[in-house]
């Protein structure tokens, strides 16, 4: 038995807010809560119980205050809700939350603490609590960090659960029967008589009231959608062409612009001749931008078009101009004045000048997030507002940057957040906006679409961290007894928090997330953080550190495994400590079933690593052909507490492994003259279908807390491909991408 | 000129050269129609000409005159589907979606030629359509599964 | 099925008759030399401007043989590759069994840095006999002389075939950053009838000629 179905329910206080004409129910309280943004423009007759539930006479409308960029938290949102509101799929609308502190994600600020996910020491808790709060405080409304899932699980439950009681008593006092005698289902109070009443008829009596709240939650034994397959909301739009992406809206006489910036990131543009641009038909204006030049036409393509006659002078990049010379500094970062921490010392490594029994080092480049929408906004400045649609993962953020472009205050910034045609981090950064409300700020009244171009999408984004590891280590009886790891990367942490104007002072845990964190009980086990200084910029990509910090880990592990000539399963589970892992690495090597001997040309890999709190095994095979090594099977076990649809769990995961490997095998991006190489796809594809495996998924329920799951299955994928390479060819592969040192087919 | 879209004619006033893609979607509001790369490398923006596949941001605007252009939402809606969106519905294939019109569009395609393919052949017929959420898998069966109800099996 | 594969065959046909009004972007002429004019070593030096044209990427890449794998190789390429995207064009050659070429390479030439080039012709792999990709100049013209091979043409009708079929022209005219195969067109028809006039010499011929006389294999 989960030990989360015998969790204490929590004290979520679900409180409320009078308004004029009618009534918000049910604000989330911490202890004094934010503004219920429904509540202002709320009509009469409007009952909104909360920042997530909205009912009026017409309909009830669902807010998910989280960005749908394909993880599909939209319906698991609406689900939760629904769960407890007992509505079916069909009955309610959803409406993406504008932004406002009230969303405020609860869940990314406890796993920003520096403690292990397992930790529940009063230190890690206090943490937790305390960084909780200074999110609540900055109002920090964000999508990332697979956080959706356990930022919501209680709170939006709760929400639904406040919203029925109240709908309930409304009903007991228009037909006097009492509240115990009523039973909600299918968006209706029933009576006891079989009569039903719609909660959209109950709406304008339930606005009058106070809400209850201190409401029970059901048992997961009464769940009607949690933990069973779900039809996604969404899928019938996205699957006839008719979903609105923010690139898909149009407006009036809406404008459509183009733009191109120093391809030497950060850098300024010294001049440029718009000449041959100006004269080109649809073209409306011409206008310098920071670090570049936007071109404002009446068609896209020939803002495009025209924007690329555009004559720029740029300015030297501030990093770098070649690859080599970021590898050069990473490589000299191995030194204790760029010692940012060392995050965990087991036992007691003490290394004489070669003692140890094996050295390997590791490398991983820069990747690019490169979601297929490419980076838009649609944005219309007039004196009294700014309206901006567009997809963006921290909406509030967002809105600053506009309102410190365009002078208005916070509050005359409209923000509409839209459907995301994928994101991996991406749309975490500014870029689009910033330079949507420097045009719009010039070409004021109309609505203007901004459109990057695949081209500029490429030049533009900030990639992942680069980094190497260096390991050593020794083995004894068969068994790894010393595992001393080094790892130097940039921080892009840092380099994120400094676009968005935040200090990230302290050491950075994404540097070693996912190796300092083995749960593995090696006897003398080091793991050391050094900080590259800042190179080119870079961001969060799906995973963030896990997918250079697994990598490294889990790989240096292996070696070891092998030279102690251990089996890779058998060895990893004796040293784990961790049971909840423990059983996961089992139920790996069950499914995969790790002992049946394969062919003479195949070999199998397996990787364990935790990250976000989720532990994701992954077994992959692999066969060497004529054409090239073959991905054949990747079985993937995880345990994220409770699996809240398992089409979506099993999708996610799937997705998970193909950008893990993907990137891995095929991927990555490099600087010459200062600018990034890749420009479009056929430079940097990430995985196409004819080299996706089969893909095997199970989801364990062991652990106590809840977990999303968008991008726990990336980081073990790359290490368990790269140890199945060598099972099957007898070659280690120590750097991304594979495809530098073997081919694949 | 007049470009013929879903069975409807439209009077279009752009340069001959213009990718028929920023046709679709600028200037005739037809939006399942994504644009991805511009240069044939993701599929995003496959639609169907004289009932083929055909990538509109390779092709000018010009070359669609006297020509029948099927788009995603000429190919079936949500009241009235296809049997490749019905099984790409079954299958909730979909992630962010934004590559799926094209996949169901070269999917349509490849299955008038081929009504019962094997994995290879799917392989060979869909890897020119990038999906950046990694939703291969499902794509796989649903093709399968499309195949099976053009059939008339399912 | 056939209802559809008529369709096909009709967007082809359309793709042609307009290819048939837009073809003379290229004006050529068949520049016949006098019969005994040329002499064998004139010949051979022809060849070889011939199988410079040959064994170019915008020609060698889709002259792959047996394999239903156009290639992706010279300067727009960083290593030699097996078209991406999977590509299989079948043995139709024009890709019907899985995805056509023509779906990305349209009768518009995409200018764009790794855009897709196109012609107002289908865009197709040659024929199987014309197997030229990686192969050495010896092989490659022996292929090219021997009439089982090579559509059964003799040189006039092999120079005045490049001469119609545009989707050959687009090699020299390839636009965008693609570097062209070398030599003009013209130039290189008339290298065609050069070395067909010097009988069409390949470059080991004595070696071969000790063995067979017939069979070029």
């Amino acid at each position: 038995m989960s030990q989360l179905k015998t969790i204490t329910r929590r004290t979520f206080l679900v409180g409320s807010t009078a308004i004029a004409g009618g009534v918000a129910f049910g604000t989330y309280l911490t202890k004094k809560p934010h503004d219920n943004p429904l509540a202002e423009n709320l009509k009469n007759g409007e009952a909104s119980f909360n920042p997530w539930v909205l009912i009026n006479e017409e309909k009830i409308t669902l807010v998910v205050p989280h960005m749908d960029m394909g993880q599909g938290v939209a319906s698991m949102q609406a689900a939760l809700i629904a769960e407890e509101l007992d509505l079916d799929f069909g009955q309610f609308e959803i409406s993406f939350g504008v932004p406002a502190a009230a969303y405020f994600n609860t869940a990314l600020a406890s796993e920003a603490a520096p403690f292990l996910s397992a930790d529940e020491s009063i230190p890690a808790k206090t943490m937790r609590t305390l960084m909780s709060s200074v999110f609540k405080i900055m109002g920090l409304q964000v999508t990332g960090g697979s956080s959706s899932v356990p930022d919501s699980f209680f709170k939006l439950r709760m929400a639904g659960a406040t919203a029925r009681e109240t709908l309930k008593k409304a009903a007991s006092l228009k037909t006097g029967v009492a509240v115990e005698q009523l039973k909600t289902a299918g968006g209706h109070v029933i009576l006891p008589d079989g009569n039903q009443l719609a909660y959209t008829e109950l709406a304008k009596l339930a606005s009058e009231l106070k809400p209850l709240h201190n409401n029970e939650l059901r048992e997961p034994a009464d769940w009607r959608l949690i933990g069973k397959p779900m039809q996604r909301l969404d899928v019938v739009e996205k699957s006839t062409g008719t979903l609105k992406y923010g690139i898909d809206l149009a407006f009036d006489e809406m404008l459509y612009a183009a733009v191109k910036t120093n391809p030497r990131k950060g850098a300024a543009m010294q001049s440029y001749d718009d000449s041959l641009a100006k004269k080109m038909r649809g073209v409306s204006h011409v206008i310098a931008v920071t670090n570049g030049v936007a071109v404002v036409a009446d068609n896209t393509w020939r803002a495009f078009k025209a924007v690329d006659k555009v004559d720029c002078e740029w300015s030297e990049a501030p990093y770098p101009a070649e690859q080599a010379d970021h590898w050069a500094e990473v490589v000299a970062s191995f030194i204790p004045e760029r010692l940012d921490k060392v995050w965990r010392d087991d036992g007691s490594i003490t290394w004489s000048k070669d003692s140890y029994e094996i050295k390997s080092e590791y490398k991983a480049p820069y990747v690019a997030h490169q979601p297929l929408e490419p980076l838009n906004a649609i944005i219309k400045v007039t004196d009294e507002r700014v309206d901006i649609w567009v997809a963006h993962q921290m909406p509030r953020f967002a809105q600053q940057k506009v309102a410190s472009i365009t002078g208005h205050e916070e509050e005359q910034i409209y923000l509409h957040n839209q459907y995301a045609g994928g994101s991996f981090g991406h749309r975490l950064e500014f870029e689009n906006v910033l330079l949507a409300a420097e045009i719009a700020k010039q070409v004021q009244g109309k609505a203007i679409k901004l459109t990057f171009s695949r081209e500029e999408d490429f030049a533009q984004d900030f990639t992942r961290q680069i980094g190497m590891a260096s390991g050593l280590g020794g083995v004894d009886n068969g068994q790894v007894v010393s595992m001393d790891l080094s790892i130097a990367t940039v921080s892009s942490s840092t380099s994120q928090g400094k676009r968005l104007g935040q200090a990230t002072p302290g050491p950075d845990k994404q540097i070693v997330e996912g190796a300092w964190n083995l749960p593995y009980a090696i006897p003398n086990f080091r793991v050391s953080a050094y900080r590259v200084p800042e190179l080119a910029p870079t961001s969060s990509w799906r995973s963030v550190g896990a997918s250079t910090a697994g990598f490294f880990a889990d790989c240096f592990l292996d070696e070891l495994i092998h030279l102690a000539g251990a089996d890779p399963l058998a060895e990893r589970i004796r040293l784990c400590q961790d049971e909840v892992v423990k059983q996961v690495l089992i139920t790996a090597g069950e499914l995969s079933e790790w002992n049946k001997p394969l062919g003479p040309n195949q070999g199998r890999g397996i990787a364990l690593v935790e990250s976000f709190g989720v532990p994701v095994a992954e077994v992959v095979e692999v066969t060497q052909t004529d054409n090239g090594i073959k991905v054949d099977q990747v079985t993937v076990v995880a345990d994220v507490g409770q699996v809240l649809d398992p089409v979506n769990f099993d999708n996610l995961v799937k997705g998970g492994v193909v950008w893990g490997l993907g990137h891995a095998m095929n991927s990555e991006i490099t600087y010459a003259d200062g600018k990034v190489q890749q420009r479009n796809y056929h430079q940097h594809e990430g995985m196409r279908m004819h080299q996706c495996p089969q893909i095997i998924v199970k989801g364990l329920e062991n652990a106590t807390k809840i977990r999303g799951i968008g991008e726990p299955p990336i980081p073990p994928a790359a290490p368990a491909l790269a140890n199945a390479i060598f099972a099957a060819t007898g070659q280690r592969i120590r750097e991304m991408p594979f495809n530098k040192h073997i081919k694949f087919v | 000129m007049e470009i013929n879209v879903n069975g409807e004619a439209h009077e279009v006033d752009v340069e001959d050269d213009m990718p028929l893609l920023w046709v679709l979607r600028d200037e005739l509001n037809l939006t399942g129609t994504k644009y991805g790369c511009g240069i044939a490398q993701c599929g995003a923006c496959t639609i169907h000409m004289d009932g083929l596949a055909v990538r509109p941001c390779q092709l000018k605007a010009s070359e669609a005159k006297g020509r029948q252009i099927t788009t995603i939402e000429g190919l079936g809606t949500p009241d009235a589907l296809n049997a490749v969106q019905a099984a790409w519905i079954e299958h909730q294939v979909a992630q962010c979606g934004y590559c799926q019109s094209g996949q169901i569009m070269s999917a349509a395609s490849f299955l008038k030629f081929k009504p019962n393919p094997t994995d290879e052949e799917i392989d060979y017929a869909m890897s020119a359509n990038l999906c950046r959420c990694g939703t291969y898998p499902r794509i796989r069966e649903a093709v399968k599964t499309a195949a099976a109800k053009l059939r008339g099996e399912v | 099925m056939k209802s559809v594969i008529k369709t096909c065959l009709l967007s082809l046909f359309i793709v042609n008759s307009m290819a048939a009004e837009n073809s003379i972007g290229d004006k050529t002429v068949l520049n016949e030399p006098e019969a005994g004019s040329v002499s064998t070593q004139q010949g051979l030096d022809s060849w070889s401007r011939v199988y410079e044209v040959a064994s170019h990427p915008r020609c060698a890449n889709c002259h792959v043989g047996n394999s239903p794998y156009p290639m992706w190789s010279g300067p727009s390429f960083t290593k030699t590759q097996r078209h991406g995207m999977n590509i299989n064009a079948g043995a139709s050659r024009m890709g019907v069994e899985y995805i056509m070429c023509s779906t990305c390479h349209t009768g518009s030439n995409s200018e764009a840095d790794h855009g897709a080039p196109g012609v107002k012709d289908a865009w197709r792999l040659a024929p199987v006999e014309a197997d030229w990709f990686g192969k050495s100049s010896v092989e490659i013209c022996q292929q090219l002389r021997d009439p089982k091979r090579n559509g059964n043409r003799t040189y006039q009708e092999i120079a005045s075939h490049l001469g119609h079929d545009v989707i050959l022209h687009w090699a020299w005219n390839p636009g965008g950053e693609r570097e062209p195969a070398p030599y003009s067109l013209q130039e290189h028809m008339d290298d065609i009838m050069l070395w067909g006039v010097a009988g069409m010499p390949c470059p080991d011929d004595i070696n071969s000629n000790l063995n067979d006389g017939v069979s070029y294999e």
